[in-house]
């Protein structure tokens, strides 16, 4: 909205790929605390000007839900109106079938990390009536490309359903679902997709949808093509 | 191939409908490799017990190897599960950890290591036991609902792989049964009567893991509460709401 008061915002993984093409997106209007595993000086230079970082290791997903609190606070905050808990991994199985080391860290930094920092995050959102986004994947119903992903990202998909009607009248939970964007997760995973990588959405514009839908607070919401040629990264609410 | 030579895998199959799932396999002479925390009850026929808290990763490693040398199997129910209802926000954060551990990240960890091994014989059948919370919201148990979305969309995922090694997967969506495990967790007032026995629920799931069908929903009832879950989720979670959430001691 035009004139809106600034809001505190939290993105966890914000100092790469989605994370940090949102962060860029909302740094002139909202006051932002980034979190991600880099230290603070290999960051420098590459966060949005003004905004915070803490350091929040997601394998270990105790420790990064009690370093996220104690970031919060740090930051000089009491509440937050927004928590984007967007960080994560993929990591691509040989043959399809993963590791167990894979499948442990996968699920520790994409789904426990996520229901241990919404857990230690609720007092905050809850004080301002904020919102809580956790970022899934269009592979939320199925990949043989990348079973413990898409497994992780179901998770977070059945939290979202179930805390958003617990947590009715305190605070909002949504699940967005990005399809596949130009950023270095496909990289990481040790994944090429090859010339498929051309028909990706930009991280500009999947930011953009995220950001519109993070302010309509529905859930959950595929922020794909379909949605994308329909105006999905120009039109919709501002946040 | 004789009957006597057929080998299943059981997690979780001391109590609840493992156990029942035990029984039904001993009555058609399998011989039943076992995995649970505690050791089953008496049992009738071949079984081998393996000891496992799958709330630990450490304990989970050291019995791999012996549980993928005591294959190849003509059928595995990964069946372990846990239930722990809550406030999301008040419950201890190890319960949920040890929700995840038991409920998704073991079975498809012990999935994967079979499947890799090549632990089964032509035509096997792999069952994996998620929950009906996967057709709906389930406020109160948000995290268990979340660890069996997690292993449901696994087994799904698994598919492909498990077919090129002639596999087929089955998830299995049992309702609320009538077992020691659904009475610790059941709020009080709840109706036993509409609780399916376990032997039932682990006869019809059987069947469909034999027939190679994809899902199975043991019951009319829960095949209807699916479907509504489905078409009307904010109805259906808003029920559920009532029946889990507003029940919770406060």
């Amino acid at each position: 909205m035009i004139g809106a008061k600034p809001r505190r915002i939290l993105i966890t993984g914000g100092n790469s790929g989605l994370g940090l093409a949102l962060a860029k997106k909302l740094s002139s209007r909202h006051a932002l605390l980034l979190s991600g595993r880099k230290s603070q000086a290999d960051v420098a230079g590459t966060l949005p000007t003004g905004a915070g970082y803490v350091v929040a290791d997601q394998s270990e997903p105790a420790l990064s839900a009690e370093a996220l609190a104690r970031g919060v606070s740090d930051f000089g905050w009491d509440s937050l109106d927004n928590a984007v808990l967007n960080a994560g991994i993929a990591i691509a199985p040989r043959e399809g079938i993963d590791s167990t080391a894979a499948i442990r860290q996968t699920l520790d930094v994409n789904l426990l990390a996520a229901i241990l920092q919404a857990q230690a995050l609720f007092p905050l959102l809850k004080k301002s009536r904020g919102t809580l986004t956790l970022i899934g994947s269009v592979v939320h119903s199925g990949s043989a490309t990348i079973p413990a992903y898409a497994a992780s990202k179901a998770g977070l998909h059945g939290l979202a359903r179930s805390l958003r009607s617990e947590w009715k009248g305190q605070a909002s939970v949504q699940v967005l679902h990005p399809g596949s964007a130009k950023t270095g997760i496909h990289d990481k995973a040790g994944y090429d997709p090859g010339r498929m990588r051309s028909l990706f959405l930009e991280a500009d514009d999947v930011a953009a949808m995220m950001a519109s839908a993070i302010a309509g607070r529905r859930s959950p919401v595929t922020l794909s093509w379909v949605r994308y040629l329909n105006g999905g990264a120009f039109t919709g609410r501002r946040l | 191939m004789s009957p006597a030579s057929r080998r299943a895998l059981v997690t979780g199959g001391s109590a609840g409908l493992g156990a029942a799932i035990v029984r039904w396999l001993l009555a058609r002479e399998y011989a039943v490799v076992l995995l649970d925390r505690d050791p089953p009850q008496s049992v009738d026929g071949q079984v081998d017990f393996i000891q496992c808290d799958l709330t630990s990763r450490d304990a989970l490693d050291l019995v791999v190897p012996g549980l993928v040398g005591a294959g190849p199997f003509d059928l595995v129910v990964l069946n372990s599960g846990i239930d722990v209802t809550g406030r999301f926000e008040d419950m201890d954060a190890q319960a949920h950890i040890d929700l995840l551990r038991v409920n998704a990240e073991a079975p498809m960890v012990i999935a994967a290591r079979l499947m890799e091994a090549n632990a089964f014989t032509p035509g096997a059948a792999m069952v994996f036991v998620s929950s009906m919370s996967h057709f709906t919201g389930y406020p109160g148990a948000a995290s268990y609902a979340a660890s069996q979305d997690a292993l449901a969309i696994y087994a799904r995922s698994m598919r492909k792989v498990a077919r090129s090694k002639g596999v087929t997967i089955t998830v299995a969506f049992p309702g609320p049964l009538r077992t020691s495990h659904a009475e610790i967790h059941t709020p009080p007032g709840a109706d036993a009567s509409k609780r399916m026995e376990p032997d039932l629920a682990a006869s019809l799931i059987m069947a469909d893991a034999l027939a190679g069908r994809k899902n199975s929903i043991p019951g009319a009832r829960n095949r209807l509460f699916a479907a509504a879950g489905r078409v009307f989720p904010r109805l259906v979670t808003a029920l559920m709401r009532q029946l889990i959430y507003q029940r919770l001691g406060r």
